[in-house]
C-alpha cells in the first residue's frame, strides 16, 4: 500500500481503465463517509492511502497525532457487502478510539489524543464476497 | 480524480453506530507484519498551528517571512525551498492575510516550474488566489494541503521520489521553527509537549539517508539539512517522556531559523 496518488499514477499504467476506476471508486466512499465531518468543522487531508486486502488481511497507516485536535478516520470501499473497519491504536499498542461505527462500504474511528505522538490506524477487511478487497482511507482534524 | 459522492443516507448510517467487529482493547505492534505498516503519515503545518491556537493567541503575522527566498535553479534547494514555502501559506492562513497568501500561491507555482511540475499546482495556484480574495480560508488551506500532495504526486510520477522528500523535510523544518518560536514566545507544557514527534523525525532521518541520487545526497544543502534532522534527534526524543524543556525549545528553534535561512538563501 501506498499514498494513494501514486497508487493511481501506478495503476493507470498497469492496469485496465476500469479497475483504475474502482480504485478511484473506494476514495469516493471514503470521502462519502467524510462528508458530515466536513460539515462539522473538520478538515480533511488532501491525500489519502489505499489498496486492496484479501478477508482478515490488515494494513497499519502510521499517523502522527497531536494533543488538542480531535481526529476522524474514515474508510470506504466499493466492494458491495464487504465489512471493512479502521481502528486507532497509541505506540503501545492501546485502543485509544472514543468513537466508532462501520455500516455498509464505510466506518470511522474518532480519537481525541491524551498524547502527541505516533499513533496507528489500523484497517482489516473482515469479510468480502471477493477474494481481494479494495479499500482507502482518509482523515480530518479540528 | 478525486471526487465527493453526496448522500444524505451517510448522515443516517452515523447515527446507527453499527459496530459489529469490535477490535481488541490492546494488540502487540511487534508482532505486526512490517509490511502491512505503512510509513509515517507527514502532518500538514496547520494541524499544530490550531492546536497552538486553542493554547493561546499567537501572533502569526509576526511569523509570517519578510521574503519568500529566491530559487538558485539547484533541484535540491528547489524542492526543499517549496516545503518552506508551503507551510508558509499555512502561516499566512492562520494570519488571514490575503496579500501573503496570493504573492505565496504564486510562488508555488514559479517554483514548481522550475522543477517541471507546474501543470500540477496551476489550478491550485489559481483557486488559493480566489479564495484569499473570498477570504475562504479552511478553503485555502485545503488548496495549500493539495498543492502538497499534487507537487510531490508529480514529482513521484516524474520519477523524482528523492525530490518529493525534500519537499517534505522542508515543510517539517519551516513548521518547526514557527512552532518553537510560538511556544518560546509564550512557553507552556502543552504547547512544547507538540514537539514530540521522534518517529517522524526518524521517517525523514530514513528518507534523506535513503535518497537514491548520490549527487543529490552530496549536496551541501541536503548534507546540512540531514546533519540538523540528526542533531534534532536527541532533543526530540526526550519529549517522548516529559514535555521538551524553554532552553531545548530555543535550541531547537535556533536551529531549524538557521536551516530555513540556509535553504531560502540557498547557501549551503
Amino acid at each position: 500500500m501506498q499514498i494513494l496518488r501514486p497508487f493511481i499514477y501506478a495503476a493507470i499504467a498497469v492496469l485496465p481503465v476500469t479497475v483504475m476506476a474502482t480504485v478511484d471508486d473506494a476514495l469516493s466512499f471514503a470521502y462519502e463517509a467524510a462528508t458530515p465531518y466536513v460539515k462539522q468543522g473538520f478538515s480533511m487531508r488532501e491525500d489519502a492511502w489505499g489498496g486492496d486486502l484479501g478477508v482478515k488481511d490488515q494494513k497499519a497507516v502510521t499517523a502522527q497525532l497531536f494533543k488538542g485536535n480531535e481526529y476522524w478516520f474514515l474508510t470506504g470501499t466499493d466492494t458491495r457487502n464487504a465489512v471493512v473497519t479502521v481502528s486507532v491504536y497509541d505506540s503501545n499498542g492501546k485502543l485509544v478510539q472514543t468513537d466508532a461505527w462501520q455500516r455498509g462500504r464505510f466506518s470511522g474511528a474518532k480519537v481525541v489524543p491524551a498524547r502527541s505522538g505516533t499513533y496507528y490506524a489500523i484497517v482489516t477487511v473482515h469479510k468480502s464476497p471477493d477474494e481481494r478487497t479494495r479499500w482507502a482511507l482518509v482523515y480530518g482534524y479540528k | 480524480m478525486f471526487h465527493y459522492l453526496l448522500s444524505p443516507t451517510i448522515i443516517l448510517l452515523m447515527g446507527s453506530v453499527a459496530f459489529a467487529q469490535t477490535p481488541p482493547q490492546q494488540i502487540d505492534l511487534s508482532k505486526f507484519p512490517a509490511k502491512s505498516v505503512e510509513d509515517v503519515v507527514v502532518p500538514v503545518p496547520s494541524e499544530i498551528f490550531i492546536v497552538l491556537d486553542k493554547l493561546g493567541t499567537p501572533n502569526w503575522r509576526g511569523e509570517l517571512p519578510a521574503t519568500l527566498g529566491d530559487s538558485t535553479g539547484n533541484r535540491a534547494q528547489v524542492a526543499l525551498l517549496l516545503g518552506t514555502v508551503i507551510a508558509d501559506g499555512f502561516i499566512a492562513v492562520q494570519a488571514q492575510d490575503a496579500v501573503k497568501v496570493k504573492d505565496i500561491g504564486q510562488k508555488v507555482l514559479q517554483l514548481a516550474d522550475a522543477i517541471n511540475v507546474r501543470k500540477a499546482v496551476i489550478a491550485r495556484s489559481k483557486s488559493i488566489t480566489e479564495q484569499a480574495d473570498a477570504k475562504n480560508w479552511l478553503a485555502v488551506r485545503r488548496e495549500f494541503d493539495g498543492a502538497l500532495q499534487d507537487v510531490r504526486g508529480a514529482m513521484v510520477e516524474l520519477g523524482d521520489h528523492d525530490l518529493a522528500q525534500l519537499v517534505s523535510v522542508g515543510g517539517w523544518v519551516r513548521g518547526t521553527q514557527v512552532l518553537t518560536s510560538v511556544v518560546s514566545q509564550n512557553y507552556s507544557p502543552a504547547g512544547a509537549e507538540l514537539l514530540n514527534q521522534p518517529q517522524l523525525l526518524d521517517y525523514f532521518i530514513e528518507q534523506i539517508d535513503g535518497l537514491d541520487n548520490p549527487r543529490l545526497k552530496r549536496e551541501a544543502l541536503v548534507v546540512r539539512v540531514r546533519k540538523i534532522l540528526r542533531d534534532l534527534r536527541p532533543i526530540i526524543a526526550k519529549a517522548e517522556s516529559r514535555p521538551v524543556s524553554p532552553e531545548n525549545v530555543k535550541k531547537i528553534n535556533r536551529m531549524t531559523e538557521e536551516t530555513v535561512s540556509a535553504i531560502t538563501s540557498g547557501e549551503g
